[in-house]
């Protein structure tokens, strides 16, 4: 039930990670790191004005906060790098993604709302988590960058068991 | 004649002084000084205790550095210290006076967990 609930979330995800033919340059995973992060940010600050679930809104709260300062040193490390973060269609896909996920839940209120926002966020970390492991890690040339996503790692990791024991307290009480 | 000599009472508070000085010298020195405490640092970085297991002696005291680009907390679950929000970039300091085992993690992010024990 949880796993099809979390397949089905991640179906509807549609950031095509780890299309590139020989893999995405240091400007391209720059793009996709700061997206990737922005896009969890607008929908937690979706999340924390529209939830009235303390747990739910607590959740959106960090994530809006952990992920602001993920990009705060992502783009201090690529401003000092004098990289300037490249649009892909990995980037693309995730901002449009993401904007479709806003959409969705500006449609929902109370416990449907929770549970969209809840759902979304487990699938997407797991996705993110995908990404960095697969895509964003291997590719990574410079040694400062591959150490960032190294580094904050262990937080989506953190983001993830947190959202899934949202997710399963938020069942608990619909049941 | 210019006299030079400084008066009678000015004297007197200068021995005044150096008595007091001594005094409160000699009060330290007696005190019984076993052992210094000592400072420990704690590094939290890719969130995580960079330390899992530290021991330390009552007295000594414990700074958590946060590396990281966001917030974290040292929180013990029993309820022995809790820093609240150590922002990134800053420290939180904690002076052990309590003996025992302490496990903390942070508040944010359950998954970091480490253990004070107090000696």
């Amino acid at each position: 039930m949880k796993v099809s609930a979390i397949v089905f979330a991640g179906s509807l995800l549609c950031p095509a990670v780890g299309v590139f033919a020989q893999g995405p340059n240091d400007a391209q995973i720059a793009a996709i790191v700061v997206t990737a992060n922005q896009v969890d940010i607008d929908a937690g600050k979706l999340a924390s004005t529209t939830s009235k679930n303390p747990d739910v809104k607590s959740f959106a709260n960090l994530m809006v906060t952990d992920h602001t300062g993920v990009n705060k040193s992502a783009t201090a490390l690529v401003t000092k790098l004098k990289v300037t973060p490249e649009d892909n269609d990995t980037s693309k896909s995730l901002k449009a993604g993401g904007e479709q996920n806003v959409t969705n839940l500006k449609t929902l209120k109370g416990a449907e709302f929770d549970k969209a926002y809840i759902d979304h966020e487990v699938a997407y970390h797991q996705q993110v988590l995908d990404a960095v492991d697969k895509t964003l890690i291997p590719n990574a040339k410079n040694a400062e960058l591959k150490a960032l996503l190294v580094k904050v790692r262990p937080a989506f990791v953190a983001h993830l068991e947190h959202a899934k024991h949202v997710q399963s307290s938020l069942a608990k009480k619909g049941s | 004649m210019i006299t030079t000599t400084p008066s009678r009472s000015r004297i007197a508070s200068i021995v005044a002084a150096v008595s007091l000085l001594l005094g409160s010298m000699a009060v330290a020195a007696a005190a019984p000084s076993a052992r210094k405490p000592t400072t420990h640092t704690v590094v939290i970085d890719a969130t995580k205790f960079q330390t899992e297991l530290l021991t330390v002696k009552a007295g000594d005291a414990i700074v958590w550095v946060n590396k990281d680009p966001f917030a974290h907390t040292v929180t013990s679950q029993s309820g022995g210290f809790d820093s609240h929000v150590i922002e990134t970039g800053k420290s939180w300091r904690y002076t052990a006076t309590k003996k025992g085992e302490f496990p903390y993690s942070c508040t944010f992010h359950p998954t970091m967990k480490a253990t004070l024990r107090v000696r």
